[in-house]
């Protein structure tokens, strides 16, 4: 008998694997057909013999691996200790580098934006996006089979994320698919697809009932949710007692690992403000008229990488990282990695003042006990001027820099008041980015470190 | 004329009569031209040919006090409208004898409608094939002079009184100042009410102030967690501090965000679950975002050679205060 107390394996493990193989199996069998119906044929190479076949065939091979790998859960859930499918231990470790540091996890959050933009044409297909989608699925099957993996993806808390990736994952999809579509339209100068659907719009019955069977269609979905996972309660709450580690609600987790970076007053209150009021403010900041009421992604470049950006690396990205990857103490974890409470990061931060007056040989200045108010602050003004200058340049002289360089034409259709409060919500999304660079790269803890007046930057 | 278009239709038409030349809207390129070709203001439409059809509201009033224009200027500001409505309204001597000549500007209701309906103005959009758009003429109000108030030469004393008196009951007896007194006399007592709560007659939270047993407790070296669950403090004994032997109670507040941080006994600090900030042994913060050291709270040897906690005093480190001998108990003369 296995006393192992985290097994990779179980006969419950395996057998629930079965089913979602199963489900893998259904969708794909559904793809096979209609693959049949519209992908046609393409000609095999000479090495496989030439000739004709359906690329129905294809998916067709797969879909019956799959019905293979289910039976094989199903009939060998009894013995886990022989069981042999499941994500190789080799490739683990080599995840686990992967993304177990935000160096590298951040690069791979804007590689895979960046990537989504360039290939938007051969991604937003049909047939690519099918396959991610079973891409991703089989990667979570996979990883199901280890314990660690489980213990972070099972949790209750965490299914709704799971689901929430997925979805955005399809919604970006979707957009780039009709964004796609309208551009070639438009660069043919033909009229967009919602000009030519434009001539009758249907309510009756149509919406109605379809909105009526996505009413019942959820309702049921919650139903079976709320009987199937427990919800996540814990022991009641206490001041002095703070879980380990203390994560914030899911839609929160982009906030939290703000706050890691800048000061409580900044990413807690500010940013958060500034985020708000800067959605509000985009009709108003945006002058390109294009765009509206069709998508397009060609007519509306720059909003769309903007607002991409904004959402997908800082936030989407953010959320998966506090999720998934953070661990007790806040340190980061590999996905199949253990929850060692243990772990030792070095994380040694320096102020910048203090960067500013080590390297000049000497003490920084800090105000003595029993001084004035006003020597108080000359003090800290003399500590902190380069961070304060710093800053300032950056709020104050960078906009009209990029207004005579690269937002050139922004500065002269937007007019000033517009073009500062964009230049300034622009700058104010780049500092996270800013700020965690210098985090990773010279353990830089604050520009600005005014802890005897609570304010840090 | 009678032939019904749609609206797209008529867009179509209106943009070909302005004769714009349409931008290609493939080009995704063209936002830099667009920029230098600002769009031109509406003010300019009504100076040209009459064929141009009116395209919007603000078009149609243009072209309306373009033609109106030249001998009997428009009101063009609030101000001065409202001036020529109050000189109407006002039955002032001085008004009888410069009278406004103009009928309709003395009648105001025969000024409004004199304007187009917005259905006519439509209808006028529609017949957009039509050269030029019969925008009846704006009524032009001529500005009557301000009424020069009469001088007041004398005011009589009793004129005074009378109204100070005025006032006074204005402020105190009319209904009006009725409502906002008793409104403000709620809203004291309501703010009164919650100041009240403030106070409260028994209070349900441990005391600030006491007792955690002898010196001897606490030996050198160690980071005692045992008050930290019912009171938030720990207590240190360590000579790492400026090399002096000493204890010292920290409070168990993260200096970032306020959660609890955890003594890991075999990495020797202090380490808060929420976003990673890290603190020595001292209570000098050394990782994360934490801003300043843990703060300590007041230790002293009570009479009975107790050591007791007072939790209403804190030392910040950032500002000088844990050189205050209340913040510490110094070990050697224990």
């Amino acid at each position: 008998m296995d006393l192992n107390p985290h097994p990779n394996l179980t006969p419950s493990v395996i057998f629930g694997l079965g089913w979602l193989y199963l489900v893998q199996f259904l969708m794909n069998l559904g793809w096979t057909i209609r693959s049949y119906k519209k992908d046609g044929d393409h000609h095999l190479p000479g090495v496989l013999g030439g000739g004709e076949v359906p690329i129905a065939m294809w998916w067709g091979i797969y879909t019956a691996f799959l019905a293979m790998i289910a039976a094989a859960h199903f009939t060998g859930s009894s013995t886990p200790e022989l069981f042999q499918i499941g994500m190789p231990e080799f490739l683990k470790p080599i995840i686990d580098w992967c993304v177990a540091n935000p160096v590298r996890f951040f690069g791979l959050s804007l590689g895979s934006y960046i990537a989504i933009v360039r290939l938007r044409l051969v991604l937003a297909r049909e047939t690519p996006g099918w396959l991610i989608l079973n891409g991703a699925l089989l990667f979570l099957t996979l990883s199901m089979t280890d314990y660690d993996f489980r213990q972070i993806v099972g949790k209750p808390d965490n299914v709704p994320i799971v689901a929430m990736l997925f979805i955005v994952g399809f919604f970006t999809w979707l957009y780039f698919n009709r964004a796609n579509e309208n551009d070639k339209r438009i660069a043919e100068g033909r009229p967009v697809v919602e000009a030519d659907k434009n001539e009758k719009v249907l309510t009756w019955p149509d919406l109605v009932y379809s909105e009526l069977i996505c009413m019942i269609a959820v309702t049921a979905f919650l139903f079976i949710w709320g009987c199937c996972l427990q919800a996540p309660l814990e022991e009641p709450a206490s001041a002095v007692k703070t879980p380990n580690p203390s994560k914030a609600p899911w839609y929160f987790l982009g906030l939290q690992e703000m706050l890691v970076y800048y000061d409580p007053w900044l990413a807690g209150v500010v940013f958060p403000s500034v985020i708000l009021g800067g959605l509000m403010a985009l009709p108003y900041i945006d002058f390109n008229k294009k765009g509206n009421g069709y998508y397009t992604y060609n007519e509306r470049k720059f909003s769309i990488n903007v607002f991409l950006f904004g959402f997908l690396p800082l936030w989407v990205g953010m959320i998966i990282l506090g999720t998934f990857l953070r661990g007790p103490n806040w340190n980061i974890f590999g996905i199949y990695e253990y929850w060692d409470v243990h772990k030792l990061e070095a994380l040694n931060n320096v102020d910048l003042s203090e960067y500013f007056w080590y390297s000049l040989g000497q003490a920084r200045p800090m105000p003595a006990p029993g001084m004035g108010l006003l020597d108080i602050a000359k003090t800290i003004l003399l500590r902190e001027w380069l961070g304060i200058v710093l800053t300032i340049g950056y709020l104050a002289v960078l906009p009209s820099v990029m207004a005579s360089t690269i937002f050139r034409t922004f500065a002269l259709r937007m007019g000033f008041i517009r073009y500062m409060v964009f230049a300034n919500l622009v700058l104010m999304m780049a500092a996270l980015p800013i700020k965690m660079v210098l985090r990773w790269a010279f353990n830089l803890k604050y520009i600005i470190a005014i802890p005897e007046w609570f304010l840090n930057v | 004329m009678a032939q019904k278009l749609s609206t797209e239709e008529i867009l179509k038409l209106a943009r070909k009569q302005t004769g714009a030349t349409q931008p290609a809207s493939s080009n995704p390129a063209t936002a830099s031209s667009e920029a230098a070709v600002p769009a031109s203001p509406p003010s300019v439409e009504p100076s040209k040919p009459a064929v141009a059809a009116p395209k919007s509201t603000a078009d149609i009033l243009a072209a309306a006090r373009a033609q109106s224009g030249g001998a009997k200027p428009a009101p063009k500001t609030t101000a001065e409208i409202l001036a020529a409505a109050r000189g109407q309204s006002k039955t002032a001597p001085v008004a009888e004898t410069k009278a406004v000549g103009d009928p309709v500007a003395q009648d105001p209701k025969s000024q409004i409608t004199e304007f187009p309906t917005a259905k006519e103005m439509v209808d006028q959009l529609k017949a957009g094939a039509k050269a030029t758009v019969s925008v009846p003429p704006k009524p032009v109000v001529k500005m009557p002079v301000r009424p020069v108030k009469p001088e007041v030469a004398a005011v009589s004393r009793r004129g005074v009184l009378s109204t100070i008196c005025g006032l006074f009951v204005s402020l105190v007896a009319s209904p009006f100042a009725l409502a906002c007194t008793t409104l403000s006399a709620a809203a004291g007592t309501w703010v009164l009410a919650v100041a009240r709560f403030m106070f409260p007659n028994v209070l349900v939270e441990p005391p600030t102030r006491f007792k955690i047993g002898p010196p001897s407790d606490y030996p050198l070296g160690t980071v005692s967690t045992k008050w930290t669950a019912a009171r938030g403090i720990w207590v240190v004994h360590t000579d790492q501090y400026q090399g002096k032997d000493s204890i010292y109670a920290l409070a168990s507040v993260c200096t970032h965000l306020g959660c609890t941080p955890s003594w890991l006994d075999g990495e020797q600090k202090f380490k808060c679950p929420c976003h990673g900030s890290g603190f020595y042994i001292t209570g000098i913060n050394f990782e994360g975002p934490a801003p300043r050291p843990l703060e300590r709270v007041a230790l002293r040897i009570a009479a009975d050679g107790m050591l007791e906690v007072d939790k209403s005093f804190k030392f910040q480190e950032e500002k000088g205060q844990w050189e205050d001998s209340k913040s510490f108990v110094d070990a050697a003369l224990v």
